[in-house]
């Protein structure tokens, strides 16, 4: 593994990690009531997510140059992580030991398939 | 596509997957925009392809997780580890190994280990989680 393809495949986890402070965002605004149904999908809150999720593609086509079709979904799994922190932090949800395990099966799966 | 689809389990099911098999495309438009100089004619191409298919992703999961728990929608996006593999062996020539193929089952069993732990009263209560 090379220090060339750590870094875009950080460009790639990065994309991933703001896509889920993004759909924290999308969350929170599907919470609250809105006076119309335009108001529900123009509001501050919603627009910066959209923006979020453009930026984190760009960052996904950027990594592309480096890292593998086939690693995009894989690395992609990182996101369950965030979700994971996010819905403890933020939603107060608990984390089940069973999350927990299926976490440590997913980052196995990932460090494994980027060494293959 | 809604007046289709209805309630029927199979049919939302089959077209989840289709849908699924339809958002992998989007990697191989990334994929393929990053083989040309960024913000050139061949990327913003490629890119507005990826953007299309995001876009008609997002208008299609929202009809099936109304049909479907969220739980059995997200075990099933494990697949697109597989179409993944499946687009960059047949265009991109990307070599296939044992280790990967673990690798990946590894990923897709956690993906399905840690849907099937959703807590759904708290889904039904909160509405969509991702």
């Amino acid at each position: 593994m090379t220090k060339r393809f750590l870094v875009y495949a950080s460009l790639m986890i990065f994309g991933t990690f703001i896509s889920s402070v993004a759909q924290v965002m999308l969350k929170k605004a599907a919470m609250k009531e809105y006076s119309s149904h335009v108001r529900e999908y123009f509001n501050p809150t919603v627009i910066i997510a959209y923006i979020i999720f453009f930026g984190a593609s760009f960052l996904g086509v950027l990594a592309y140059k480096v890292v593998p079709l086939s690693m995009g979904a894989i690395l992609e799994a990182t996101s369950y992580i965030y979700v994971t922190v996010f819905g403890a932090t933020i939603f107060k949800e608990t984390i089940t030991k069973k999350r927990i395990i299926a976490l440590v099966i997913i980052l196995a799966g990932i460090v494994i398939y980027a060494l293959g | 596509m809604v007046g289709i689809m209805k309630n029927n389990k199979i049919c939302v099911l089959f077209f989840l997957h289709v849908l699924l098999a339809v958002y992998s495309l989007s990697g191989i438009c990334g994929k393929l925009a990053a083989t040309f100089e960024v913000m050139s004619f061949g990327f913003i191409l490629c890119y507005a392809g990826l953007l299309f298919i995001y876009g008609i992703y997002a208008l299609c999961w929202q009809q099936i997780i109304k049909r479907l728990s969220l739980t059995v929608a997200f075990a099933n996006k494990a697949i697109t580890v597989v179409w993944g593999i499946i687009w960059g062996y047949l265009f991109f020539d990307e070599a296939i190994t044992l280790q990967k193929l673990i690798g990946a089952v590894m990923v897709m069993t956690g993906i399905v280990i840690y849907a099937a732990t959703g807590d759904d009263l708290k889904e039904n209560k909160g509405g969509t989680a991702q």
